[in-house]
């Protein structure tokens, strides 16, 4: 009865496994394959390493890398520091119509990607609001060229994944801090503990697991950014904002495709996400 | 227990129904379309509603009236969404998902032959290549048969607005046979007495350098379409230069994208436009500035040897699939957009389409004026410049070339020396395109 048992088990599960083998396990292998290949389009040959080696000497790729690292090491500290911020304001049990600045904060990782990017574009276009709005107040005498400028254009990126990505990792430390037991502030309070010193002392270690959890997302997230860059600066000026996801993009779609070398580029990131979680975990998760 | 494998086996059974249900879908089309019976269909897929879309619905009405049992679908997507499923579908060997006609750039065409060999219709005894301007045979043929039904022109010309010009006190004459220096000098004057901006440029797209050295027969690449030419690429050397005279004179326009490129000149910031014949139709937009345009001959470079007044930007051409229907559509493109002389004639009145089918340019509507360019007759100005574009090899790397070179203007831009900035991208382009 018991090995029956097993057996149905098996059964239910096989379903599952099989179509994640199929449209998961079996690509990835493909992919790493493929990785090994050279060759424009259809003509694809098996050539070692070769694809590994042009990875390192490639400067478009390093300047993919930099720039992604640009984003991470600036964009994802900045975010999870306002979410976490914005959510511990948000949970005062004073605060009145919470519903709403919940949502208003919420709302912007519901709308399409692609929408919000296309959006930024001509807010940050250099006829556009922005512009506009700060030369109305005079804050600036010309237009920034948010979009042809190098330095601005990566602002504008940085700008635009904050805004779309501060909500989402909010919620998260919102229903953390939902969890902590009351009686602990209680007990902080009438020790006379400062709001400030309550911050510090008992929301933050009590939220380090979600702060672990939204910084390796993060993380993983900017690794492959793509919709922002594809839409609001195209990787320009001057790869000035390329991103390693729109690098492959542009080797398999907008330069001769070279599928081979796009997906070494791929496993590129696979290999970084790996040793960056790892990390990060040795690094906060010390009692696991 | 019983019940529980039942459900199991009902959940599978139900996943193999729904799969082959959908194969049988795709046997019964296959079949239909197999069948060279009573209807035949084809799906023509280009971008840009106003011109390419635009003159393939022209094609079909003509077609059509003669062919009745023939369904043609016109379908508009995005450069590069067509760019980016032909590469997908080619790539999986697969057809299915994919039009029997598809419009093609010419910078892009060689890498879609090349890489993708027997997926295009030989068009050769289709159509008459001769009868096409010399230069888009090279984009278009492979192995001495010709892919490609030759179409856009991309012949390029200066769009001037005359009121600023004259009220920097130039006549549209002292346009005429200039270099680019001229142009520049022009441009200051212009900025000085009327304080608008001489033309725009995104810092993104270097289609001013593609015209520059096309002008002297340059290209990125060698004539064998595959060995970088940029090092000691003299037209490209001072393609550069030119470029950055250009930006440092503060006579430029900054636009960081298409719409604002358009707004450029359609709200009258600048007093001109390099670019190529499709840009026609957007200019004309603006209804309320008729009169005030003109175009002239594109500047040539100052020091190199060979450069003309004519270059080439952008131009694409037709392609036929190497798939089920391929003889329809085949037909369909021969009678219309490869012969049809009074297609053109149409083309060029209704939708301001330049060909490069030469007969076609005897016809009278390659001599009317245009009163919106005060009276010029502006395509047979830009029909005779279509002759005399020097013809380049486009290879099959423009754009990755393109995209290291950006990094490198940017440096010269910064100060960089041109020698070592070219010198560079060189080494990288032949580490990227190997």
């Amino acid at each position: 009865m018991r090995n029956r048992t097993k057996h149905t088990g098996w059964l239910f599960i096989a379903l599952a496994v099989i179509l994640i083998s199929i449209f998961y396990f079996y690509p990835m292998i493909q992919a790493l394959l493929l990785s090994f290949k050279t060759g424009a389009g259809a003509n694809l040959h098996f050539d070692g390493l070769s694809n590994y080696k042009r990875l390192f000497s490639d400067k478009t790729f390093f300047t993919a890398v930099k720039n992604t690292f640009l984003f991470l090491i600036i964009q994802v500290p900045i975010m999870i520091i306002f979410a976490m911020i914005i959510s511990v304001l948000l949970n005062d049990s004073k605060l009145r119509f919470k519903g709403f600045f919940r949502t208003a904060i919420f709302l912007p990782c519901v709308t399409s990607l692609v929408a919000y990017s296309v959006v930024f574009k001509y807010l940050f276009g250099n006829d556009g609001l922005i512009n506009l709005a700060l030369m109305k107040i005079h804050l600036l005498s010309e237009p920034i060229q948010w979009i042809s400028d190098p330095f601005w254009a990566k602002i504008t990126i940085i700008i635009a994944i904050t805004w779309r990505w501060t909500g989402y990792n909010m919620i998260f430390f919102l229903s953390s801090l939902q969890n902590i037991d009351h009686s602990i502030y209680e007990a902080a309070r009438i020790d006379g503990a400062s709001a400030v010193k309550t911050f510090f002392s008992i929301t933050i270690p009590l939220l380090k697991p979600i702060i672990l959890f939204t910084s390796i997302t993060s993380t993983i997230g900017t690794l492959q950014l793509f919709d922002e860059i594809m839409n609001i600066t195209k990787g320009g000026p001057g790869n000035a904002t390329l991103s390693i996801s729109q690098y492959i993009y542009n080797l398999s779609f907008k330069y001769t495709p070279d599928f081979g070398y796009a997906a070494t580029v791929s496993y590129s990131i696979v290999i970084m996400i790996i040793v960056l979680s790892f990390l990060q975990i040795r690094l906060a998760g010390d009692d696991k | 227990m019983k019940r529980q494998v039942s459900a199991v086996l009902l959940a599978g059974f139900l996943l193999l129904t729904a799969c082959s249900s959908k194969s049988n879908d795709t046997a019964n089309s296959t079949d239909s379309g197999g069948n060279q019976g009573s209807s035949k269909e084809i799906t023509v897929w280009a971008w840009d509603k106003n011109f390419n879309i635009a003159a393939m619905n022209q094609a079909k009405d003509v077609y059509v009236k003669d062919h009745p049992d023939v369904k043609i679908n016109v379908v508009e997507y995005a450069q590069d969404d067509i760019i980016q499923k032909l590469n997908t579908g080619l790539n999986s060997g697969t057809t299915s998902g994919l039009p029997n006609i598809v419009l093609i750039e010419d910078y892009r065409a060689q890498s879609f032959l090349q890489t993708y060999p027997d997926s295009f219709q030989d068009l050769t005894s289709s159509i008459t290549a001769s009868d096409f301007a010399e230069y888009k045979l090279g984009p278009t043929s492979m192995n001495g048969k010709q892919y490609g039904v030759p179409f856009d022109s991309g012949v390029a010309g200066m769009y001037v607005r005359t009121d600023y010009l004259q009220d920097a006190g130039y006549t549209v004459d002292d346009l005429q046979d200039i270099d680019w220096q001229k142009y520049i000098e022009i441009g200051k004057a212009v900025k000085e007495k009327t304080g608008k901006d001489m033309l725009t440029q995104d810092p993104n797209d270097l289609g001013l350098i593609r015209m520059m050295i096309q002008s002297a027969g340059s290209w990125y690449l060698k004539s064998d379409g595959s060995t970088p030419d940029l090092k000691d690429n003299a037209a490209l050397k001072e393609a550069f230069q030119t470029y950055k005279e250009l930006m440092s004179a503060d006579i430029v326009k900054i636009t960081s994208d298409w719409n604002s490129f358009l707004a450029g000149f359609n709200s009258g910031d600048v007093a001109s436009l390099p670019s190529g014949n499709w840009i026609t139709p957007s200019v004309k937009a603006q209804a309320d500035q008729a009169g005030k345009w003109a175009v002239v001959p594109l500047p040539k470079l100052k020091n190199t040897a060979g450069s003309v007044h004519a270059s080439n930007l952008g131009g694409s051409s037709w392609y036929v699939l190497n798939s089920d229907g391929k003889e329809a559509a085949a037909d369909f493109l021969a009678q219309t957009l490869g012969s049809n002389v009074d297609l053109y004639q149409s083309l060029v009145t209704d939708v301001g389409v330049i060909g490069t089918y030469k007969p076609a340019s005897e016809g009278d509507a390659y001599k009317s004026e245009d009163e919106f360019f005060g009276g010029q007759a502006v395509v047979s100005d830009f029909a005779k410049w279509t002759t005399e574009i020097p013809k380049v090899n486009y290879g099959m790397h423009t754009y990755a070339i393109e995209d290291i070179l950006k990094v490198e203007m940017r440096n010269f831009l910064n100060g960089s020396d041109i020698d070592k900035v070219l010198g560079d991208a060189q080494s990288q382009t032949e580490a990227q395109i190997k």
